[in-house]
C-alpha cells in the first residue's frame, strides 16, 4: 500500500512540475538560448569538421555567422574551398552570393540545405523567437545521466531548416544537453548532442555534435571559436551591397 | 583583355601582362597582411573535336591553313586576390600549350578599383565586374559586364573601366554607373562607352530589378527582371528588355548579290545594328530535399540573327560549296567559306528562341549534372555532361561538350562538333 501511494505521489509530483514548466517554454527556451548566445546581435566564429561513418575525417569548413534580430542572419564562407561565397537570410528569404559573380542568387528553402551542416545549424542561434512548444515530460538525459526537461518544439515560421525539435535541456540550469531535429517530411533528420564549457557548471555550449539519420551517417561537429556582440550596419543585410563583395569584417 | 587590345607580340604581351598582373598586387601590397589575400591556379586539359561539317570544315578541307581549327591543348591559369584600404584587385596569369603551337603566356586584370563609402553611398572608380539579371542560360539585363555563359568552366569574368555611384538602404539599391568613359564613342558591344542605371527592391519572396542604359551610339534601352520564391521548392524568374539598337554583324546582301556565283573578293561580313529588338528570358528552378535541382529556362533573343538571315547563311553555304569542283578558283570558294563564320560570332546567342534544361544533383562532395540548350528553328542542340568534386582545397572536374543536330542546323555547323575537359583547382 506505501509503496502504491509513494508511486502516485512521484507521479503528482512529476506532474507537476511539467506543468510549472508547462507555463514556461518560452522562458526556458530563452535561458537554453543563452548558452549558445549572449545577445540579440552577435558575430560568432565556426568550425565545422565533419567525420565519416568509420570515425576519419572528411572535410573542414569555418563560417563567420552574423546573427542578428528578427530572424536575420549572414554566414561568410572562411575556408578556401568556399572563400568569398555568403548566404543572406532574411527571416524566410534566402540569397547565395558567389565571389565570381556579382548577382545575389535567390534560392528556395531546400537550397539552404547545404551539405552536412547546413547553413541552418550554423546560423540559427535563437530557439525562443523561431520555436513554440510544450514540456512532454521530465526525464533523465546526458552523459553521465542527469534530470532533464524534454520539450517537444514546432516552428512558428516555415524558412526555419527544421520544423520540429526534441530538446532535452538540464532540469536544474537549463542548458541545452541533446536534440532530435526533424525536416518538413518530419523525418528525423539529426541528432544533436551540446557540449558546454563545464559540465558542473556550464556558462557556454562550446561545440554540437550532429549526427546525420538520413543518409550520409556522418558525424558533424560545430565548433563556435569566437563569440562577440555585433551589430552589422543596415546595408551589410542588402543582398545587392554584399553582391558587391565588400570588406565585412 | 591586354594581349588582344594592343595587338603586340605574345612575349610582349605576357611581359606587359605579367607586370600588370605583379602592380595590381604591389599597389595592394600594404593591405596584403593586414587584410584579404586568396587565390587559385587551375591545370586543365581540353580535348576538342573538330566539326566535319559547317563551312569552316569545308573551307579547311579546300585549304588547310586557311582557318583556325579547333585545337586541343593544356592551360595553367592562377587567379590571385587581394584587398584592402580601400582598394581591390584579381589579376590571371595563364599559360597555355595548344597541339600544333608554340607555349604562349599572358596575364590580364579581371578587376582593379578603388571604393569608399559615406552614409549609404558607395563610390568606385577603376576596372570592375559589375553584373546583374537573374537568369543563367542567358542575362539580357547585364547592361555593363555582359557576362559569357554556359561555359564549361566558371571563371572569373574581366570587368570593364568604369566610374559608379550606389545607395543602398535594408531593401533597396540603386547603381548609377559611367562604363567604358575613356573609350572613343564609336566603339562597338561591351566596349561601347555608356550610362546605366540599377534600381533594386526586396519586396517579401520577390527581388525586383529595373534597368536603364544609355550607349553612345546604340542609344537608349531599358530592362526589369523579376526573381520569386514560389515555395520551399521552387523560384521563378523572369527579365525583358527593350533596345533601340544593339550591335550586330550582318552580311551585306548587295555586294553578294551582286555576284552570279556568289564568290565575293572581300570579307561580305560587315559591322551592322539591330534596331527595336526584344529580349526575353523566363524559367524556374526546383530543388527537392535530395538537392536534386532542375533548371528550365526559355528565352528570346531579337538581337540574334533571323530565321531568314539563317536561311540566306545556310543557302549561301550550300552555293558556295556546290562551286568545289567547277573552273572557281579554290582558294576563293575557301575564302568565301571561312567568311561565312562570321556569323556565329553576331551576337551571344546564335538563334534567336532557345530552351534550355539543367539537372544538377549534390550529393556530398560529388556534383554531376547534365544540360542542354535546344533551338526550336532548327533543332540544334547542344548537350553537356559533366561531373564536379570538391575537397577541403582541392576541386576536381570533368565534363563533355556534344554539339549536333541536322546538318543545317547552326549548332551542328560550329567549329567544333565535342569538347571534352577535365580540370583540376587548387584554392590558398
Amino acid at each position: 500500500m506505501k509503496t502504491i501511494l509513494r508511486s502516485i505521489a512521484a507521479a503528482a509530483l512529476a506532474l507537476l512540475a511539467t506543468h510549472s514548466f508547462a507555463q514556461d517554454v518560452p522562458t526556458l527556451l530563452k535561458a537554453a538560448d543563452r548558452y549558445r548566445v549572449g545577445s540579440e546581435n552577435m558575430q560568432v566564429d565556426t568550425l565545422i569538421s565533419v567525420f565519416n561513418a568509420d570515425g576519419s575525417p572528411d572535410k573542414e569548413r569555418r563560417y563567420t555567422v552574423f546573427a542578428q534580430a528578427k530572424h536575420q542572419s549572414l554566414v561568410l564562407m572562411q575556408s578556401p574551398a568556399e572563400k568569398g561565397q555568403k548566404v543572406l537570410m532574411l527571416g524566410d528569404d534566402f540569397w547565395l552570393l558567389m565571389p565570381n559573380s556579382q548577382r545575389p542568387l535567390r534560392i528556395t528553402p531546400m537550397q539552404k540545405l547545404l551539405g552536412d551542416a547546413s547553413t541552418g545549424d550554423i546560423a540559427t542561434m535563437s530557439w525562443a523567437e523561431d520555436y513554440t512548444g510544450t514540456v512532454a515530460g521530465l526525464e533523465d538525459c546526458g552523459e553521465p545521466k542527469q534530470p532533464c526537461v524534454h520539450l517537444s518544439l514546432a516552428a512558428n515560421r516555415k524558412g526555419v531548416t527544421y520544423q520540429r525539435i526534441e530538446l532535452w535541456l538540464g532540469k536544474a540550469k537549463h542548458e541545452p544537453l541533446k536534440a532530435e531535429l526533424y525536416v518538413q517530411s518530419d523525418k528525423l533528420a539529426k541528432q544533436a548532442r551540446f557540449v558546454t564549457d563545464k559540465a558542473a557548471a556550464p556558462t557556454v555550449v562550446t561545440e554540437m555534435v550532429l549526427q546525420d539519420q538520413l543518409t550520409s551517417k556522418k558525424e558533424t561537429r560545430v565548433r563556435y571559436l569566437a563569440r562577440k556582440e555585433h551589430s552589422v550596419p543596415e546595408a551589410w543585410l542588402n543582398p545587392m551591397f554584399l553582391a558587391r563583395n565588400p570588406a565585412l569584417e | 583583355m591586354i594581349a588582344k587590345r594592343t595587338g603586340m607580340s605574345v612575349k610582349q604581351r605576357a611581359v606587359i601582362g605579367g607586370l600588370g598582373a605583379l602592380l595590381a598586387l604591389g599597389a595592394c601590397g600594404a593591405c596584403l597582411a593586414a587584410d584579404e589575400f586568396s587565390g587559385q591556379t587551375r591545370p586543365s586539359w581540353t580535348e576538342q573535336g573538330a566539326n566535319p561539317n559547317g563551312p569552316l570544315a569545308q573551307a579547311a578541307g579546300l585549304n588547310s591553313g586557311i582557318a583556325t581549327v579547333p585545337r586541343s591543348g593544356a592551360t595553367l591559369e592562377t587567379e590571385l586576390r587581394a584587398s584592402g584600404h580601400g582598394l581591390s584587385g584579381t589579376v590571371t596569369l595563364q599559360q597555355q600549350r595548344l597541339e600544333g603551337t608554340a607555349a604562349r603566356s599572358k596575364a590580364w586584370v579581371n578587376e582593379l578599383y578603388a571604393a569608399t563609402g559615406s552614409g549609404g553611398w558607395q563610390f568606385s572608380a577603376g576596372k570592375r565586374i559589375v553584373a546583374g539579371d537573374v537568369g543563367y542560360g542567358f542575362r539580357p539585363n547585364d547592361v555593363v559586364q555582359q557576362e559569357t555563359r554556359r561555359t564549361l568552366l566558371a571563371s572569373t569574368a574581366e570587368g570593364r573601366p568604369l566610374l559608379m555611384a550606389e545607395y543602398f538602404d535594408a531593401s533597396t539599391a540603386w547603381s548609377f554607373v559611367a562604363v567604358n568613359p575613356s573609350k572613343p564613342r564609336a566603339q562597338r558591344g561591351a566596349e561601347e562607352p555608356a550610362f546605366a542605371a540599377r534600381m533594386y527592391q526586396r519586396d517579401g519572396a520577390v527581388d525586383w530589378h529595373g534597368f536603364a542604359r544609355y550607349g553612345a551610339h546604340t542609344g537608349g534601352s531599358i530592362g526589369a527582371a523579376a526573381a520569386w520564391v514560389a515555395n520551399d521548392a521552387l523560384e521563378l524568374h523572369a527579365s525583358l528588355r527593350y533596345l533601340n539598337a544593339a550591335d550586330s554583324t550582318a552580311i551585306d546582301t548587295a555586294t553578294v548579290g551582286g555576284s552570279a556565283t556568289g564568290i565575293v573578293r572581300s570579307n561580305p561580313w560587315a559591322d551592322a545594328k539591330v534596331r527595336h529588338a526584344t529580349q526575353l528570358l523566363i524559367g524556374g528552378t526546383w530543388t527537392n530535399a535530395e538537392q536534386l535541382s532542375v533548371l528550365a529556362e526559355a528565352w528570346w533573343d531579337g538581337t540574334a540573327l533571323s530565321d531568314a538571315q539563317w536561311s540566306d547563311w545556310n543557302a549561301r553555304n550550300r552555293q558556295l560549296a556546290a562551286l568545289v569542283g567547277t573552273p572557281a578558283p579554290t582558294a576563293a570558294v575557301a575564302g568565301n567559306l571561312a567568311w561565312q563564320a562570321n556569323a556565329f560570332g553576331a551576337s551571344s546567342n546564335l538563334r534567336r528562341t532557345n530552351l534550355f534544361m539543367r539537372v544538377s544533383w549534390t550529393l556530398d562532395k560529388w556534383q554531376p549534372a547534365i544540360d542542354l540548350l535546344y533551338t526550336p528553328a532548327d533543332a540544334g542542340r547542344t548537350l553537356t555532361a559533366s561531373l564536379g568534386w570538391q575537397g577541403d582545397r582541392v576541386r576536381v572536374d570533368a565534363g563533355l561538350r556534344v554539339y549536333g543536330g541536322p546538318g543545317d542546323a547552326v549548332l551542328a555547323q560550329l567549329p567544333a562538333r565535342r569538347v571534352a575537359y577535365v580540370a583540376g583547382t587548387w584554392s590558398f
